[in-house]
């Protein structure tokens, strides 16, 4: 088994006040978890529990306390600023509850985004956006800009543009958590074919029970604490064969 | 860079109405320095031509003793053979023509009031060959035609003071070039307005002959080289200098710049002014478009984070942050350099005039040049303006912690 994701001991504090040496609030306390390829894996918990910082501690978009979190192996408190930008680009999709889609950009143009820092060049850009659109059902609406779109199609744009550079690692903060039960279905719906098809990992936070059905695997956390790490009965924890996009 | 350059582009027109009253705070700059600095340039223009037409000429030829020495008589440092001297230089290509004078002074009388006068001594022919026309506001100007009476030209303050008008007649005293007093009567043929003051209570023009007469000697002060165009005088002066250095005196020549001190000194003062005011809209430029970005970064910070968290390089959203406003700078350069020139073009056709300068009598009208390195210039100041303006929204963007950011409301 690979471990995509290695969570050890990690503790996050907070200062409360701009002195940020004294009262400091704990929004995760000793958190270990081990996540592997190809895992459908839900983080749940009331608000204010400590699923966003969990994500954004594996995400690298946050450092720990203390504690380390692993990526494929890579101690992430070791690496530079500039490798840990590399590793997010090159790693890690981002969804996030409120799309958070560039709005001058088109839905092809905010899908395209990944690819255009990571230096892609412009014929194998088209060919990925078209394919990651045509995955999420949107190649009709690529024209069009944010605005244009439900909250439903901006949320697949937000999916297409999490897979087109193909991470090894999708991170979404509650993204059903704008959507109504229509479009929150299909959401779910498509991240878990993704998540079968292309063998790609998904760790989400969510308080959904719609989505919660689907997943594998839920960590529940309780004030800054995992409280329970259950793997449902049949639930698949393991590899799946890589596919790709087309 | 292509899709990096779009997005700089499409997030200059995000919020139009913001866009808009930057465009015109900037192109407002650009414009009010076109105008102001067409119209000094202008007033440049007109000055150096004003300068050269009223008798300056566009180059000036002396012996070295006239700027080395106190003259202990007049002409004592006059040229010799002029004449020979004329003759060369007239031949020179660009030249129109070559005018000698004789400047001295002395005193004159109606035969009840005396008082001084600052002399010159033309010949009439060569000062109209070179466009050198006296502003007459009474009479005619000096005939060149030997014979008869001397005649003589005088300021309107004199012609006041002593209480003359032209067909009248007025004694000058003047001391020859032997040290003796010598004096002349002259008929007052036309009253001159120079447009200073300070001139036309003292001004005195008689032709050469008769000078040369009163001052005992046949040699002039100087020589006037009058060209086809002020922007050939560098090149003359360069092709001159090798003739003078085969005179029988030491000759030295002079352009005009070098002798145009009041040219200079206004030169001098409004520019001071112009670099001022290129200051002032720098800062204003800077000032209020520093407040804009900061705006719009706090307005994007949610959108800054998400591109930061997507893996794009911090030194990216600096140069995005940078290139928007370069943008916005050249948007606005591009409006105000049409607008200032709008303005100009209207304000030419509007046939303004302006009080008289100090110290001068003749109103000015007020017109605008179109000088493509002030447009070139301003553009510049006001792009990197922006571009400077954009350095702390910048850094701050860049800077921002990812977790905030995607956090922010």
């Amino acid at each position: 088994m690979d471990e995509i994701v290695s969570v050890e001991a990690v503790t996050r504090r907070f200062p409360l006040n701009h002195d940020r040496t004294r009262n400091l609030v704990s929004a995760l306390s000793d958190a270990s978890l081990g996540v592997e390829a190809g895992e459908f894996l839900a983080i749940a918990g009331p608000s204010g529990s400590g699923k966003t910082t969990l994500l954004n501690l594996i995400g690298c978009i946050d450092q720990p306390t203390s504690g380390r979190v692993l990526i494929e192996g890579v101690d992430t408190s070791r690496l530079s600023p500039g490798r840990m930008t590399a590793l997010r680009r090159e790693k890690i999709g981002f969804v996030f509850q409120t799309f958070n889609l560039i709005p001058v950009f088109s839905a092809a143009e905010n899908v395209e985004y990944p690819l255009l820092i990571a230096g892609v060049g412009s014929h194998e850009r088209r060919k990925r956006t078209a394919e990651a659109l045509d995955s999420v059902g949107l190649s009709a609406r690529a024209a069009h800009r944010p605005d244009l779109l439900s909250g439903g199609e901006r949320q697949r744009v937000a999916v297409a543009r999490a897979i087109v550079h193909r991470p090894a690692l999708v991170l979404a903060d509650e993204p059903t958590a704008n959507l109504d039960t229509h479009n929150a279905t299909q959401l779910i719906d498509l991240m878990h074919g993704l998540n079968q098809r292309l063998g790609l990992t998904f760790i989400f936070s969510t308080h959904d029970a719609r989505l919660l059905e689907h997943t594998d695997r839920i960590v529940r956390l309780c004030d800054g604490e995992i409280q329970s790490d259950s793997l449902k009965e049949g639930g698949f924890r393991g590899q799946v064969p890589a596919l790709s996009l087309s | 860079m292509g899709k990096f350059l779009l997005l700089a582009f499409r997030n200059v027109f995000r919020n139009r109405r913001r866009t808009l009253m930057t465009l015109l705070m900037v192109g407002g700059g650009v414009a009010g320095l076109l105008l102001v600095g067409g119209f000094f340039a202008r007033m440049f223009w007109g000055l150096r031509e004003s300068t050269i037409n009223d008798g300056l000429g566009h180059m000036q030829i002396f012996t070295a003793e006239h700027f080395s020495r106190e003259e202990k008589h007049v002409l004592d440092t006059g040229i010799d053979h002029w004449r020979q001297v004329a003759g060369s230089i007239s031949s020179g290509g660009h030249v129109r023509g070559v005018a000698p004078r004789i400047e001295f002074n002395g005193m004159l009388s109606n035969g009840v009031k005396s008082g001084v006068f600052l002399g010159s001594a033309v010949d009439p022919v060569a000062e109209d060959s070179l466009g050198f026309t006296p502003r007459l506001g009474a009479g005619r100007d000096l005939d060149s035609k030997p014979g008869g009476e001397i005649e003589a030209l005088i300021g309107a303050g004199v012609a006041r003071s002593m209480n003359v008008k032209p067909g009248d007649g007025l004694t000058i005293l003047a001391v020859t070039a032997d040290g003796a007093l010598n004096g002349i009567d002259v008929q007052v043929v036309g009253i001159v307005n120079t447009g200073f003051k300070e001139m036309d209570d003292r001004y005195l023009r008689i032709t050469l002959p008769s000078a040369q007469r009163l001052l005992q000697s046949d040699r002039v002060t100087n020589l006037v080289v009058g060209l086809d165009a002020t922007e050939n005088t560098d090149e003359v002066a360069a092709a001159l200098a090798p003739r003078l250095r085969g005179q029988p005196q030491q000759l030295i020549l002079k352009k005009w710049i070098d002798l145009a001190a009041y040219y200079k000194q206004v030169r001098s003062l409004f520019s001071t002014i112009f670099v001022f005011l290129g200051i002032i809209v720098f800062f204003m430029v800077l000032m209020s478009s520093v407040n804009t970005l900061l705006m719009t970064m706090f307005e994007r910070t949610r959108e800054i984070g998400t591109m930061l968290a997507m893996g794009t390089p911090r030194s990216w959203i600096m140069a995005l942050f940078v290139l928007e406003a370069t943008l916005l700078g050249v948007l606005g350069a591009i409006a105000g350099v049409a607008g200032g020139n709008l303005l100009g073009l209207l304000l030419n056709h509007a046939g303004i005039h302006l009080p008289a300068p100090p110290g001068t009598t003749v109103p000015m009208a007020f017109r605008v040049l179109f000088v493509p390195s002030l447009m070139i210039g301003s553009s510049i100041l006001v792009v990197v303006s922006l571009a400077l303006a954009a350095i702390l929204p910048a850094v701050r963007a860049s800077r921002l912690q990812i977790s905030e950011a995607l956090a922010h409301v």
